[in-house]
């Protein structure tokens, strides 16, 4: 996560408050027992590094994040330490708190929100050994602080990172949702315009004619372009793939169910390219720009897809002898690919009657 | 072969430009434009009012859709009829202007002649149709043929959808049938009737097969 992201900086607050408001409580609570201590100016000195410290620390966790860290863990362990030399042995054997008192947990915060679970142990690790030191081994509170240290580092570390994990699944989502709007609205915004005027152009140049009828057919490649271009959609999660939407790019006029006629990508990808090599060869024998009809059909059990040209037809027999003659154009490109997929092809044609390709493809 | 009476027309388009050019054509070509509608709301308005034989509709309209619209102006003037005239492409749209009671549909790449030989069929009655749509009603019935008691195609309805869809006019497929074209234009228009929801019931039934087709 970012270090300027809205969550990341709200926690970074929170533990700033709660720095400032345990260093007010030990502030409060150390001047009113000043009387009592041994050192009482050793003791000033302390409250004066932990307000210092408090106010540079939260200024500068943002450009140094580490060294403030270790920073941080250094004072809270001199802050910790400096009750030695503030109280005398009977009084800290008696069960005085240390100078910090629960201020020395906002460092065990920080380490955890900054380097997790791992980070909130070690850091409680290191004040927990600094306090334990102070009373000659374990007395019952103690411990007990210590104890709540640790959970308190393990606990903040793992909820910041179910926190940070949130916030990430969250601005994916946004994202992903306003990238769908704005496809949305830009395909609206081209449909209600560009395309109408695209549509338009192309009808009335086909009318007038001549240097008209020439803009009327780049008006109109390019209506279908773009069409094919809207039309594309990101592919599945599930490895299908619409047929429909492979062949949308071709130059043929394309019919097909309203919905999604739905195969395994690599199927659907060997089917498209031998649609593409069926309209080949009606490029090359009929002509580029002869009108060709593709025919999309979902019987459930296969897929059917029909090319169609209003061409001359192919004389019986051709077929066969040009793939005898080793041009393997309509057997090897067409017939070949649907064989793979388990389907069959059916080549109905007649001189002057045009010719059907008709490829069938199992599911 | 056309009523001699001149059909009235009304054209609805949001596009301005669009809805002017077309509304132009057909007046130049001797057609009785008595209106135009920039939405859905406004064409029911305003076919309430003219009477119009033909309703050129565009289907991807504000206020009301054009799908809609058609459904209103069809449920209170029977005798009228819709022609759509879509640049969407052939999607579920065109699919659901058909169960609404159009009975012709183009793509507005149309040339300004197919256009006015459509309002004309339309007029007299005849279903106008592309391959597009042709695939679209063969996918649509394969579809219902999985539900119980949906509307089914007869075999010679099929073959001749199937041709219509890959391309072949009215007329080729006449001959490739040996039939009349006459009958070709019954057979296609018997296949765009029977999706046509009528009434409450069909409507109820509709939205069920629709609802439980939403997996």
């Amino acid at each position: 996560m970012t270090p300027g992201s809205t969550l990341e900086v709200s926690l970074w607050r929170a533990v700033a408050v709660f720095r400032l408001l345990t260093l007010a409580y030990a502030v409060g609570v150390n001047l009113y027992d000043l009387p009592n201590v041994a050192h009482p100016g050793v003791l000033v000195a302390t409250l004066a590094l932990m307000v210092s410290w408090s106010g540079v620390s939260i200024w500068a966790y943002r450009r140094w994040r580490a060294p403030v860290l270790v920073a941080d863990l250094v004072c809270t362990v001199l802050a910790v330490a400096a009750t030695w030399l503030v109280e005398d042995p009977q009084r800290i054997a008696a069960g005085e708190p240390t100078v910090p008192m629960v201020w020395a947990a906002t460092v065990v915060l920080a380490w955890a929100l900054a380097w997790g679970p791992p980070g909130g142990v070690v850091a409680a690790a290191v004040v927990g050994a600094a306090t334990l030191v102070q009373r000659d081994g374990p007395s019952g509170t103690t411990l007990n602080n210590v104890v709540l240290l640790f959970l308190a580092g393990a606990v903040v570390g793992y909820v910041a990172g179910l926190a940070r994990h949130a916030e990430r699944a969250l601005a994916e989502s946004v994202r992903l949702a306003a990238a769908t709007a704005e496809r949305e609205r830009l395909s609206r915004q081209i449909h209600d315009g560009v395309l109408q005027v695209l549509a338009m152009v192309r009808r009335r140049g086909t009318d007038l004619g001549g240097e008209a009828a020439e803009l009327a057919r780049v008006a109109g490649e390019q209506e279908a372009a773009l069409r094919a271009l809207m039309a594309s959609a990101a592919p599945r999660d599930d490895g299908q793939v619409d047929l429909r939407e492979l062949l949308a790019g071709t130059r043929a006029q394309v019919s097909a169910p309203a919905g999604p006629v739905l195969l395994p990508s690599a199927r659907a990808a060997e089917l498209a390219a031998a649609v593409a090599a069926a309209l080949h060869n009606v490029d090359t024998h009929v002509g580029p720009d002869a009108p060709v009809w593709v025919l999309v059909e979902d019987t459930g059990a296969e897929v059917v897809v029909t090319v169609r040209d209003d061409g001359p037809g192919i004389p019986a027999g051709r077929l066969a002898e040009a793939s005898a003659a080793g041009r393997l154009g309509m057997a090897q490109s067409v017939i070949g690919r649907v064989r793979d997929l388990g389907g069959s092809v059916d080549v109905v044609t007649a001189p002057g009657e045009g010719t059907e390709v008709e490829l069938r493809v199992p599911r | 072969m056309y009523p001699a009476e001149t059909p009235r027309v009304l054209v609805v388009d949001d596009h301005p430009m669009w809805r002017d050019a077309v509304a132009r054509d057909l007046g130049d070509a001797g057609l009785d434009v008595v209106g135009t509608a920039p939405d859905g709301a406004a064409a029911v308005r305003i076919a309430a009012a003219v009477h119009p034989d033909v309703v050129v509709m565009d289907l991807q309209l504000p206020e009301c859709s054009g799908v809609e619209a058609t459904r209103r102006i069809l449920a209170a003037l029977p005798a009228t009829r819709v022609l759509v005239l879509s640049a969407s492409g052939e999607t579920g749209d065109v699919l659901d202007a058909v169960k609404a009671g159009a009975t012709g549909y183009l793509v507005k790449s149309a040339s300004a002649g197919e256009l006015l030989e459509a309002v004309r069929r339309t007029a007299a009655g005849e279903a106008t149709f592309t391959p597009g749509l042709a695939g679209l009603l063969l996918g649509e019935y394969r579809r219902l043929a999985t539900a119980p008691a949906g509307p089914q195609l007869t075999e010679r309805e099929t073959e001749v959808l199937r041709l219509v869809a890959k391309g072949l006019t009215a007329k080729q497929v006449a001959a490739r049938l040996v039939l009349s074209h006459r009958t070709v234009q019954n057979h296609v228009r018997n296949a765009m009737g029977k999706l046509r929801v009528r009434n409450r019931a069909g409507l109820v039934r509709y939205a069920i097969e629709a609802g439980l087709d939403t997996d």
